[in-house]
Order: C-alpha cells, then structure tokens, then sequence
C-alpha cells in the first residue's frame, strides 16, 4: 500500500516538474558574443583601477617618488596602447 | 518513502542527463548558427529548466531520507544503521550525512542547490552559464548514478524490519559534528563552481576574465567554508578524542586540506590574471586540481581506499570515483590542448622582488606542499601496489615537512602585501620592511629571553626552534600588515579630517577585497602561534581517589567525587574535579565516560577549561583494571584558544573580502572631491 502511495506521488511530482520544464516560453534570453573589444574594456577597467591604487599607496608613503614615477609612467602608457588596441578593433 | 525517495532519485538523474544533452547540443547549434527544428535558444532554456527541476527531485529524495530518520522508519536500511528511536532531534538530522549513502545524497543535493542559484541568475551571461550548467549537469549525474545503484539511501532491509536501529556512532554525537561535515561537503562542493566555469570558458574560447569575476564570491565562499569545516573537525577531534591534539594527519584529514591548499593558491594566483593577464594556464589548472582533489578527498572518506578514522564506511565505490576523475582528467586534459593557445600570458615577470613573484612563490610552496602531502597520504596505497606492503608514513614526517613549508608560506604572506607590483627599488624594500623586521628581532629576543630556546640540556631542540620562528615570524606579518592598514587609514584620515575608526572603515570599503585579504592573514599568522604553542604541551596521568590532588602548571585538580547518569540515549560517569590555583577555589571541571545504549559503543567526553594563555584539558579515563581505582589525564596545552580565534579572524576577512567594492568614500561632497581630486589624480 505504501509502495503504491509512494509510486503515485512520484508520478505526480515527475509530471509537475515535465510541466515545468517544457511549458512554452515567449520570453528566451538572447545573447550576443563576447568580444575582444569587450575584453580590452575589462582590461582598461583594470589598468584604471591599479593606477588608482597606486596612487594612494604613494599618498600613503609606501613608495619613494621616484618608484612611483616610473610604475605611472609604465600604467599610463600601457592604458595609451590599449586605447589605441580598442579603436583599431573598432574599426576592424 | 522508499519507494518516493528511490524515485525521486531517478528522475534527478533522468533531468541531470537531460539537462546535460540538451545544454551541450543547445550550444553546438548555437555555435554553427544553422536553422534548425527547435529553436537552440528554446532548447538551452528547457536545459535550464530541467537544472532547476533537477535540484527539486533531489530536494525530494533528501527530505524523503530525513522523514525517514524522524519516523524512525527501520525498513530502509541506512536508517537502521545510522539512527535509533533515543537518538536526540539534532543528531538524527546529521543521521543524513553520517553514513556513505546519506553523505552522497547531501553531496548531490548542494551541488543541486548551488546548480539552482547559478541558473537562476543566467542572465548575467546566458552561453556562458549554459556552459557550465551543463558541466554542473555531468558532475551531477555522476553523484546520482551511485545513489541510483551501489550506494542507494532507499535500500530495504533484508528479512525482519528491526524494532530499533544501531544507532549513530558515538564519536558523532558531538555538536560540532551537526555543521563540520555540511560545512567541510559545502567547500568541496563549491569548488564545482568554478571548476564548470574555468571549463565552460575554455571549451568557448572565452574572451578575458569575466568567468573570474563571475566565480569570485563563489570560490571565496567555498574556500571559507573548507577552513570552516577543517578548523571544526580539528576542535571536534581535540574536544571528542581524547588524545590532547586537533590535528593527527590522518589521511582523511590531509585530503581536506589538499584542496584547501590549491584553492588557496587558486585565490591568489587569479589575482594575478585579473590585473596582470598572466598565470592562465596555472589558474586553470589550480582550479581542475582542487576540483579534483575535492573528488579525492570525498573517495578517501567514503571509498574505503586508505585506512582512517574517517573513513566511517569502506566500499567499492571508490573504483567509481576512480574511473570519474580519470574521465574528468582526460577531459581537462583534452580541452587543455585543444585549447592552450587562447591561455597564452599577456605580460611576463619583470623582477624577482616584486608582488607578482610573491604571489608565484607562494603559489608554488602550496603546491609543493599539496603535493608532498599527497604523495604522503597515498604512500601507502603505493607501496602496496608496488611491493605487496602497506609502508604507512606517520606524523613526525608529515610535521617535519609540513612545519617549514607552513613557516616559509606565513613569511610569504607578510612580505607580498609590502612589495609593489612589476619591480622594487631597495628604497621601497628599505622603507617597508624596516618596521617589520625589527618587530620580527625584538619577538625573538623576547622570547628567548622568556625561556622560548631552540635547545634544551645542551641539545637542539626543533619543537621549540620551530615555535620561534613561527612566534618571530607572526610578529613580523601582524606589524607588516598592521603598518598597511596604518598608512592607508591616515590617507584617508587627512584627507576627509575624520578619525581613524572612520577611516578604517572606508578604507576597507574602498577595497574590501584586498583588506579582507588582509584580514585573513593576520589570522592565518594568529593560527600559526596558536599551532606554535603544542610545542610546550604537558601532561600527568593519575589514579586519583577522592581527595586525592594532582597538581598541573599553576593549578591543583583536587577530586570531589564521582557520580553516574543514565537517560535513553547513553549511561555517563563523571568525575568531580575542583580547580584551584594558589589555594584559591576558581572553577569545577567535570570530564565524563558514556556508554551509548545502541551501539553498546563508549566514548569520552573531555572537560576543557580555556584562557588566552593555555586550555586545561582533562580526561576521565575510566578505572584502572589493576587497580579498580579512576584513572584522570590532565594536560595544558598552550595558546590552543589562538588557533579558534584566529579563525574567528579569518572568518570576518573573507566576509569582508565578499562585500562588493565601493571606489570613492562617499562621506560627503567634500571626500568625494578629494578623491578625485587625490587618489584618482
């Protein structure tokens, strides 16, 4: 008796859940690609986000000035080429 | 039940496999972008679907158990051995993960319950979740192929159903008990995450880190909630075992902390992708081997393979996880190859002295370590192979390589926060870790000068060496780190004119992640001293009649008696001891024998007292056979309280570290115009 009990109810929940999952939907979620100018952006985001930081460790003193010159040189040029990467795949 | 569990249980599997199919051909016919019958977007949807379906049938078969265990049902058999009528509400609540088929099916219905949120939240990036959700799916399937077949919950009893069960192991019966398994199974099974995620983007050719950033919180949770779960066993086994450890390096103890040495190393290295563009492959590859060993770690608990403590039932389900990470290994391998071009390193390291070498260094010795300690743990299974004899390492080997490399790791984890990205100039060097360096030296003369000497009768002694350094060394990290927090917090103190609370806390909100970090290595460097102090570790044994005194440190055990309990569940016996220290009365400490009805099994239950200098750790250890009389164990451990409040610490930085980061202080105009005019110059 209680097999059967048990048989009929996961009879019920299978059918709720075949429901579920093929119950038609208008509303599907379209995506487009990921690119690679996507990518670059992320990596801008990046690059402005070390330059921040290591403008504060310099307020803070972490750095002679000096170090800290050069490492925003090295930032700063490094976010110019990546510009310069992003608007050639723009126009690509 | 049963039988609605059973089912409950096939239909998972039916769903897995179909979430699985579709997703994966969903995605192919995405990627050829021919017309087809049904729609891919409509198919990839009801593979969701069936995700979410999946995680309600297994929520099904698990509740269909725990009703089971609360209707003390003894015609399932894993009730009978895992539970009895007496057994107390909360126990019989861990009665699910207590045996082989119950730990699977709580394995299965977390990963369900994380496959759940992931596909409700899709929308982030519909391919790449529809990658790893069919990935998930697979993992999945597995799971509910062995609770289908060899190791199915829902198994009936043969012959007569039983009038009561075996009960739970005694060594069970322990709070801690009730959360260290779900917790421990929680980070293994959270590493699934982004495992699917590091596969999906690598079989799509997923351009940049998003599969990082969207795995970020799920691989910090999951590495929390391992060293949870560790740290629980580790004061599960020093309060229940009776031995005055927490940590004996027992195989099924080694496989938790394998992955949570990878995972670590996986949290730092992808750090590294993130800012840097380098270190792919190893991230990749971090992030397969912790998934893996998350596998290995869950087969030695419950496959049988080595001997442990743990290992509560041997069985032939370890050829199955053998052959499923052979297969998940094969395809990480295969995808590898194929896809190793898209991993290629944007940048290369420009100095050895830099956070980025820091960073690999560690990165490294953790692997070093996790894999000296599996060789270690799998010796054994080796050598049988191999000669025919099992050879079992034991834990002085274990500590004499473990203890270095734990140091060498601590060292590293003071050093990388005060070296700068790409090069340091000796400037830099000189300017940061003066400080630390002489909070480093001052420790150690202290500590010498307080009796803490690498030699003891003319002799070198390393328990004590080691405890130095580790003492010298944490000293340097907390003042290293202590200094960061110091220098960012008078930033912004000056900046906004507020105080240096306020400032604190801005600063961890402009970038919790890295100040989280932080956080967590002053506690990992707090555990390290509490580790340190089992290097003074004492004890005395006594056969103690009443009145007898015993005395241990500052403090005199004098026995006021003994006296016996009895409820449904277990007989108990206890000793009556009254601590004194300098002839003053302080506390009464009550160690205690059961014997548990069910089982017939006995278990000691120790009475700890704990300060922030030592814990007075005593145990009744019954009569002496000789001589009838009551046998009392007294130890002090040192700085053992250390170890549970520095992860207490470590717990409130990965916390931290999870909350999203906020750029700019916004405590008025006037800090926001400073910002940008300040830190975003």
């Amino acid at each position: 008796m209680m097999e059967t009990q048990g048989l009929i109810a996961g009879m019920l929940f299978f059918f709720a859940l075949y429901l579920y999952i093929f119950w038609p939907q208008n509303l599907l979620v379209s995506q487009r690609d990921e690119t690679i100018i996507d990518s670059l952006l992320e990596r801008k985001e990046q690059l402005d986000e070390d330059l921040r930081d290591l403008n504060f460790e310099f307020q803070s003193g972490k750095y002679p000035e000096e170090d800290f010159k050069a490492q925003r040189e090295q930032l700063e040029s490094e976010t110019a080429q990546l510009l310069a990467e992003i608007e050639h795949q723009k126009h690509a | 039940m049963a039988v609605f569990g059973s089912f409950a249980l096939l239909v998972a599997l039916a769903l897995a496999a179909y979430n699985l199919i579709a997703g994966g051909l969903a995605l192919r016919l995405m990627a050829i972008k021919r017309p087809t019958v049904v729609s891919p977007e409509r198919l990839a949807e009801t593979a969701r679907r069936a995700g979410i379906a999946g995680f309600f049938a297994v929520t099904a078969a698990a509740f269909a158990l725990v009703w089971s265990v609360f209707t003390n049902d003894f015609s399932i058999s894993y009730i009978v051995e895992h539970s009895n009528r007496a057994l107390p509400a909360a126990y019989k609540f861990s009665a699910l993960w207590a045996g082989q088929e119950g730990s699977l099916l709580l394995w299965a219905w977390l990963l369900a319950a994380f496959g759940f949120v992931l596909r409700l939240t899709h929308k982030r990036d519909a391919k790449l979740y529809a990658c790893a959700g069919a990935i998930l799916a697979a993992i999945q399937a597995f799971f509910l192929l062995l609770l289908c077949f060899p190791a199915s919950p829902f198994a009936l009893v043969q012959g007569p159903i039983p009038a009561d069960g075996n009960g739970l192991n005694p060594l069970l019966q322990y709070p801690e008990m009730v959360i260290h398994p779900p917790l421990l199974y929680l980070g293994y099974v959270g590493f699934s995450v982004p495992f699917a995620f590091a596969l999906a983007a690598l079989i799509m050719r997923y351009p940049g880190e998003k599969w990082i950033k969207i795995t970020r919180g799920w691989t910090m949770a999951s590495w929390l909630f391992l060293t949870l779960g560790i740290f629980l066993g580790m004061h599960w086994a020093y309060a229940v075992l009776g031995w005055g450890g927490y940590w004996s390096w027992d195989p099924v103890e080694i496989a938790s902390l394998l992955p949570w040495l990878t995972g670590t190393a996986f949290l730092h290295s992808v750090m590294m992708q993130e800012r840097k563009g380098m270190m792919k492959s190893w991230n990749v590859w971090l992030i397969f081997s912790t998934f893996l060993l998350t596998l290995l770690g869950t087969m030695l608990t419950r496959g049988g393979l080595v001997s442990s403590v743990h290992a509560f039932a041997a069985s032939s389900i370890g050829y199955w996880f053998m052959a499923f990470m052979a297969i998940v290994l094969a395809v990480c391998f295969f995808t590898y190859f194929l896809r190793r071009g898209h991993l290629k390193s944007e940048r290369h390291m420009e100095s050895l002295v830099s956070r980025e070498s820091s960073f690999l260094f560690g990165c490294l010795v953790l692997q070093a370590a996790c894999f000296v300690l599996l060789w270690g743990t799998l010796f054994p299974v080796l050598s049988g192979l191999v000669s025919g004899n099992k050879v079992t390492i034991d834990a002085p080997w274990y500590n004499s390589v473990a203890v270095p490399i734990g140091l060498f790791l601590l060292f590293l984890s003071g050093v990388g926060p005060l070296l700068p990205w790409r090069a340091t100039s000796l400037k830099t060097v000189r300017r940061n870790f003066l400080l630390p360096l002489i909070a480093l030296l001052v420790t150690a003369f202290v500590c010498l000068a307080l009796g803490v000497r690498p030699w003891k009768d003319g002799a070198f002694d390393q328990g004590s060496f080691y405890a130095l350094l580790a003492f010298a060394l944490a000293a340097g990290v907390l003042t290293a780190i202590g200094a960061e927090f110091l220098r960012g917090m008078l930033v912004i103190a000056r900046e906004s004119g507020r105080n240096l609370i306020w400032a604190k806390l801005q600063l961890i909100r402009r970038n919790p992640r890295r100040y989280g970090g932080y956080t967590v290595h002053v506690g990992v460097a707090i555990v390290v001293v509490g580790l340190a102090g089992a290097a003074f570790n004492h004890s005395v044994e006594s056969e103690m009649a009443l009145n007898d005194r015993v005395s241990i440190g500052p403090y005199t055990l004098q026995c006021s008696g003994f006296t016996q309990d009895s409820n449904a569940n277990y007989d108990s016996e206890y000793a009556l001891l009254d601590v004194s220290k300098n002839g003053r009365n302080l506390f009464q400490m009550t160690p205690e024998k059961r014997l548990y009805h069910a089982s017939g099994q006995p278990q000691t239950m120790v009475a700890i007292h704990s300060t922030a200098a030592w814990d007075l750790y005593v145990v009744y250890e019954g009569m002496s056979p000789d001589t009838g009389r009551p046998v009392i164990k007294a130890m002090l451990n040192p700085l053992v309280g250390w170890i549970w409040a520095g992860v207490l610490l470590m717990l409130v930085g990965t916390l931290m570290a999870l909350v999203p980061k906020q750029l700019t202080a916004n405590s008025g105009q006037r800090t926001v115009q400073k910002d940008a005019e300040g830190f975003e110059s």
